[in-house]
């Protein structure tokens, strides 16, 4: 019975989960990648070559120049290639009358004395580049020519070999030796591919020397060897020091420097017969990162240089301010003499092509020929791709573009002199770049199918839930899901995905995976139907009993959390909106309980001395506190371009680069400061409750784990990010694993024996004796002895007294709740972590103002331990608001991607999987966190009563109070039923309890369903505006990802509290044995 | 038997709900008269925070006018009360309740969002606007203690008819009040560019309009009852 639950709520969130899958294929499309490659026969200077290029030849080739796309003219000269990672523009150029340069101003000075040495041998450009400019999707478009799509993100992780044709296949596959040094994210991508390769990882972000000295050890041998033509060289200090110290820094200036000094030692060693190439695959914003698709993210850097011939000048048609990066893959293979690769779209720029004369041809029909070859690979790419991927293109828009195409073809044949070169070569540019303009914007197309189908399957889950899970009440669980029941509903959920799966195509579906959700979907939601109908009637009785306006205020808090999706302005500044919201719910459960408490303890006259005293106004301050808290959480909001006073975006003037503060050292002590009286105040707490008695696994876990943990993070805090420059990086990872391990051990100790109570041995009769100062231990006496009926004193003297079964549940979630967070500490920076510790304190007010204001309205055990709407909704917006105060911000270039190599500088399980994990945990951690302790918003009312129970006094102030009432009576006649057993009641209407967790996590799960919901709907309605891929594509993906991440956690949560309660089931059974025997 | 329609009462409702109103309206007419609505956030140079003040003075005296009218016949608590109206105690009470409570609006202010370190004024006249939206208006009827009495407890003995009329009326205000200026953060993350979108105006635009919203109400609760009543009489 227990397990029925899990299975329900796994269930559910398969079914949400899919839902915003399916939306997520269709709202971020992939561009459907080709594996076909180009091919041509090339013609060589050589006499003995098979094809040979003779007068006869060319002769035939403009007799009918379209038929010449299969013939590559000689190769024109040897290649250097030095990519120089995040290489921005502005690093490259030259201020002259600079009196106080910046740190990366006029560092390469060999570009600029190459430029003015030799002008026609020399070139400085912006290298453009397509987003996301991330390394890996720039590599893919500077060797594919191709575009990448957004769902290219999603492989980062990964570095998945490219199996399109590209061209670095092609030039090995023509016999060109290719020598690389450097990332080995090359190494990843064309495994096999290099003759010569010393390919180091690019793991370390904070390294800024470890690459680029490999590479300066092998490069000058290399460049003195003669069996290259295509050397290939990627450093990467430029770009770790932005992502570490900003461009603004003076080990930006030393990397920059350097790189100065590689490019005039291989000018100097470079043959006559060499071009070099140096360019940067990216740029990087004011503080150093990249990632998105800013322009200080998308501008590159592009400088050539030839020693002996010069590059074709300004009139061959090509642009000389700007290249875009696809351009670089058909200008290498006309430098190179190889075909360019199937699936380019970049036109060949002739500036850096070297001028060599091909015998037999003269200039304009040699440029001629290169334009006509690119031309036709482009067409016969384009017209392939849309004749096999239908309604991909507009039909209209594909009949204007042959037509200007076969004018063209026409128009070829009759190229005959320089001036009829010139125009022919503008036109066709133009009609490339309107090619290449017509992809880019279809291959962020939308698919309306998948993405209404996306928005309906998410929202009839939701729907559903509202209708048989909210308006049901616990004792109706059982009936409405019987284990049977669930059992055929995941046969029913099987066959009906295997039948998607198999004729998907029938009902022209695109994938399996859109057949399987859809029939799943649909067999979800008619069995989902049917469970309504067939309860109807005590649904609508439960509906009815509803007051109609009685949550109101919080369902417009939710509304308003919920309509964040649809304004860009709302998303810039979620930070603050969801900050503000949050307050308003605090003050929203500080008002109910004020109001209450104003009618029960001031009946006839207000009294300034008797509101000082009174527990309200406690709980009033508490409540302020936290909203002073979550005020405080505004200093580590981490800010985005949009806001304009972002200091990590300015960039007026070239003159506003902002330094990438690490932090100051007040900063670091505060972030261990708050961590030590973090794990102080909770080990106190457990302390308090008896939960730190005896020798338990996780009694000795608790006790002992959290200052070990605390220690290492503390530790790891200090040194990590600190300029010490001797420490071993080995010892900074051991401290990490330390509490990596931590967790997993509690995990296990969790699997194995969970409780943390302590069992007192019996004593003989008369030397029984109870210690009076633990004030917990009388009351379990008692409780004990009436639980089991021990009249006579024979038995009497045989009574268990058990230590901490008054917070048996929630103590667990406590300690586990540590050692989460602190695995979650090591894993953000240091305000981060401060950020997550006052979001842990605003959860505890709320979790006490919420428990007193539930005992004094509730009127049964059910009441009690159903948390009000009003919490729910907070808790809710406390673990959304908690990403924004660890310092992130939803934006694809501010993804905290240090995260990945907490613990694992050294190489320790190079896993992407893990690298992912970790990520993950970092970015989410708010939500991931509490989700899991979600459980607390029922059990805590409980824990309060068993260790204050001084609060019920305040109730029955204005009575008559007799001294010879006893406590169990109070509480009888407050709310119905004992309370002085704390969370052993919870064990005691079992059935209840489970019920309630299961509806409290169904409802975590119809909030954060409703919110993805919002969020697929906002992107549907403004999938055309203007912003939709700066602020509502990432906005989304984010809460995908939350989404994809919150429903485990929930699941996580409610498997703890099953666990927990098995384990007080076997300690009741054995001290009911031990009674018994 | 036909329950007795109180005319008196329902007068009084009624020109209070006008009174109110009115004062909205002559703050919309001098923001409109000003054009220029960056004023409002001072305290000086506004004539908001006077205007307010005057209606709520207004609507007491109203309270007064009718009391005397009305209520002929005071009990022995509601006459002692009457008498320690004027006492330098309460006025000093009453003075020092509405003090506490504008710097408990500028704390709750400041903790929502608004700056720590700058834009006093501000903070200060939209604090202000508050308190005299929601707790003057109770502590010039009743006084200081009076009106901890009234907010925290039972109904006390001494408040006559006229006055619990009135604090009934006084409640949809204050809750008007403080749900505009709530809501009327919202205008301030768009980015129209707008001059009036600058703190605090939409917070006081907010709450004005918030108070008109919650006096419609009231007087639409007033004139259902009163229509209610109507038709009960015509039926019979």
């Amino acid at each position: 019975m227990n397990l029925t639950y899990l299975f329900v709520l796994i269930w559910l969130a398969f079914l949400i989960s899919s839902g915003v899958m399916l939306f997520s294929r269709g709202f971020l499309l992939a561009r459907v990648s080709k594996t076909e490659t180009s091919t041509c026969r090339r013609l060589s200077t050589n006499p003995n070559a098979e094809y040979v290029l003779t007068d006869e030849v060319v002769n035939e080739i403009f007799k009918d120049v379209n038929a010449s796309s299969n013939l590559c003219l000689p190769q024109k000269s040897k290649v250097i290639v030095l990519v120089v990672d995040a290489l921005k523009y502005e690093f490259g150029l030259y201020r002259a009358n600079a009196t106080d340069p910046l740190p990366y101003e006029n560092k390469l000075v060999v570009l600029q004395e190459l430029l003015q040495q030799n002008p026609d041998h020399a070139r400085l450009m912006r290298f453009r580049a397509d987003p996301p400019t991330t390394t890996l999707q720039r590599l893919k478009g500077l060797t594919t020519g191709s575009l990448p799509t957004f769902i290219d993100i999603g492989s980062n992780f990964a570095s998945p070999e490219i199996n399109e044709d590209n061209i670095i296949d092609q030039i090995v596959k023509n016999d060109l030796p290719v020598v690389f040094l450097g990332d080995s994210t090359w190494t990843d991508l064309y495994p096999h591919r290099f003759k010569r390769s010393y390919s180091y990882p690019s793991f370390d972000i904070f390294d800024l020397d470890s690459v680029d000295n490999e590479i300066l050890k092998h490069l000058p041998k290399e460049l003195e060897s003669k069996d290259w033509q295509v050397l290939v060289a990627h450093f990467l200090g430029v770009d770790h020091c932005g992502h570490k110290h900003g461009p603004m820094h003076e080990e930006m200036a030393r990397k920059l420097g350097e790189m100065n000094e590689v490019i005039r030692s291989v000018v100097a060693a470079m043959d006559n017969d060499t071009t070099l190439l140096v360019m940067g695959d990216h740029g990087m914003t004011a503080s150093g990162d990249h990632g998105g698709d800013t322009d200080d993210e998308t501008n590159a850097l592009l400088f050539a240089y030839s020693k002996q011939h010069r590059f074709y000048g300004n009139d061959s048609g090509s642009d000389s301010e700007m290249l875009q990066q696809i351009d670089l893959v058909p200008t290498l293979a006309t430098i190179l003499g190889v075909p360019i690769p199937y699936s380019n779209l970049g036109l060949v720029n002739f500036n850096i092509v070297p001028d060599l004369r091909v015998p037999h041809l003269n200039k304009f029909q040699t440029l001629l020929l290169h334009s006509w070859q690119n031309a036709q690979q482009i067409y016969r790419y384009f017209f392939q791709y849309a004749l096999e991927n239908k309604r991909t293109f507009n039909v209209e828009q594909m009949d204007h573009l042959e037509t200007e195409f076969i004018l063209l073809t026409h128009r070829v044949q009759t190229v005959y002199n320089e001036v009829a070169f010139k125009s022919f070569v503008r036109d066709l540019n133009t009609n490339l770049r309107d090619i290449l303009g017509t992809c880019r914007e279809i291959w962020v197309r939308f698919d309306p199918t998948q993405m209404s189908q996306g928005l309906l399957f998410t929202f009839l889950p939701l729907f559903f839930i509202f209708l048989v899970v909210n308006n049901s009440r616990p004792a109706d669980f059982p009936h409405i899901f019987k284990a049977k029941e669930v059992f055929y509903v995941y046969l029913i959920n099987l066959a009906a995905g295997v039948f998607g799966y198999r004729y998907f195509k029938t009902f022209s579906f695109k994938t399996e995976e859109q057949g399987v959700i859809f029939f799943t979907a649909i067999s979800s939601a008619v069995i989902l139907a049917f469970h309504t109908l067939r309860h109807w009637t005590s649904i609508a009785t439960n509906w009815s009993a509803v007051k109609r306006f009685g949550h109101m205020p919080t369902r417009l808090l939710l509304f308003g959390s919920m309509a964040v999706f649809f304004s860009n302005s709302f998303v810039i500044q979620e930070a603050k909106i969801l900050s503000y919201l949050l307050a308003a719910a605090i003050l929203l459960l500080s008002h109910e309980l004020l109001r209450l408490s104003a009618r029960l303890d001031f009946r006839t006259k207000f009294k300034a001395s008797q509101f000082l005293r009174s527990t309200a106004l406690r709980l009033i301050l508490a409540s302020v506190l936290a909203i002073c808290l979550i005020r405080f959480a505004y200093t580590l909001f981490r800010c985005r371009e949009e806001q304009g006073n972002c200091s990590d975006f300015v960039n007026t003037g070239g003159a506003g680069f902002s330094l990438k503060k690490p932090g100051t050292g007040k900063t670091y002590i505060l972030a261990v400061v708050v961590l030590v009286v973090y794990t102080t105040l909770t080990r106190l707490y457990l302390r308090s409750c008896g939960n730190l008695t005896g020798n338990l696994p996780n009694v000795l876990l608790a006790r002992y784990g959290p200052t070990v943990a605390s220690i290492c993070a503390g530790g790891h805090i200090l040194l990590a990010n600190s300029s010490i420059k001797h420490i071993q990086r080995t010892h900074i990872d051991a401290m990490a694993l330390v509490i990596y391990g931590l967790l997993l051990v509690q995990i296990i100790v969790l699997s194995w024996a969970p409780l943390m109570t302590f069992v007192l041995p019996p004593r003989s009769s008369h030397t029984v004796t109870i210690n009076g100062n633990e004030s917990i231990v009388p009351e379990i006496f008692r409780k004990m002895k009436r639980m089991y009926e021990g009249d006579d004193d024979e038995r009497r003297s045989h009574i268990p007294v058990v230590y901490g079964l008054a917070t048996v549940y929630s103590s667990i979630v406590i300690a586990f709740g540590v050692f989460l967070a602190l695995v979650m500490i090591v894993l953000l920076e240091p305000r981060a972590s401060i950020g997550l510790v006052v979001c842990v304190a605003v959860g505890a007010i709320l979790l006490s103002v919420h428990s007193i204001l539930r005992y004094r309205t509730a009127t049964s055990f059910e009441s009690c331990v159903q948390p009000t709407f009003t919490a729910l909704v907070g808790w809710f917006l406390l673990a959304h608001f908690c990403f924004f105060a660890t310092s992130h911000q939803t934006t694809l270039s501010q993804i905290e991607w240090r995260a990945a190599f907490v613990g694992r500088t050294t190489g320790i399980g190079q896993s992407n999987l893990v690298s992912g994990a970790l990520v993950i945990l970092n970015t989410f951690c708010g939500p991931i966190f509490f989700f899991c302790m979600y459980s607390l918003l029922s059990t805590e009312t409980f824990s309060l009563f068993a260790l204050f129970p001084n609060l019920i006094r305040s109730c029955r102030s204005g009575g008559k109070v007799d001294a010879s009432t006893s406590m169990s009576d109070l509480a009888n006649e407050a709310v119905g039923f004992d309370m002085t057993r704390g969370e052993l009641s919870l064990y005691e209407y079992e059935d209840v309890f489970l019920g309630t967790g299961f509806k409290l996590a169904t409802q975590f799960f119809m909030l954060q369903g409703l919110k993805i919901f919002c969020a697929m709907l906002a992107c549907t309605i403004h999938c055309r505006h203007l912003m939709v891929w700066k602020i509502f594509a990432p906005r989304f993906i984010y809460e995908a990802l939350a989404t994809f991440v919150s429903l485990p956690a929930l699941i996580v949560g409610y498997l703890l509290v099953l666990r927990i309660h098995r384990g007080v089931d076997t300690l009741i059974k054995r001290i009911n044995k031990a009674k018994v025997h | 038997m036909v329950s007795r329609f109180d005319q008196q009462k329902t007068k009084h409702q009624l020109f209070h709900v006008s009174l109110s109103l009115a004062t909205i309206l002559i703050c919309m007419a001098y923001m409109q008269y000003r054009r220029n609505w960056a004023h409002l956030g001072s305290f000086w140079d506004s004539l908001v925070v006077p205007i307010v003040f005057l209606g709520e003075l207004l609507k007491v005296v109203l309270a007064r006018f009718y009391g005397k009218v009305e209520d002929g016949v005071l009990t022995a608590k509601q006459r002692q009360k009457k008498n320690s109206y004027f006492t330098p105690r309460e006025l000093l009470g009453g003075f020092t309740l509405q003090f506490l409570c504008t710097l408990l609006y500028a704390f709750i202010c400041i903790i929502l969002g608004a700056p720590v370190l700058g834009n006093y004024e501000q903070t200060f006249v939209l604090a202000l606007l508050m308190t005299l939206l929601t707790v003057s208006p109770t502590v010039f009827l009743l006084g200081g203690g009076g009106a901890l009495q009234v907010c925290f407890c039972e109904k006390p003995d001494f408040v006559t008819k006229c006055e619990d009329t009135a604090l009934n009326l006084f409640k949809y205000n204050a809750l008007g009040g403080i749900l505009g200026a709530w809501a009327g953060s919202v205008v301030a993350p768009l980015d129209w560019g707008r001059d009036w979108q600058a703190y605090p105006i939409p917070n006081v635009i907010g709450a004005l309009l918030g108070s008109a919203l919650g006096n419609i109400y009231a007087c639409t609760h007033v004139l259902y009852a009163t229509a209610r009543v109507y038709m009960t009489k015509k039926r019979t």
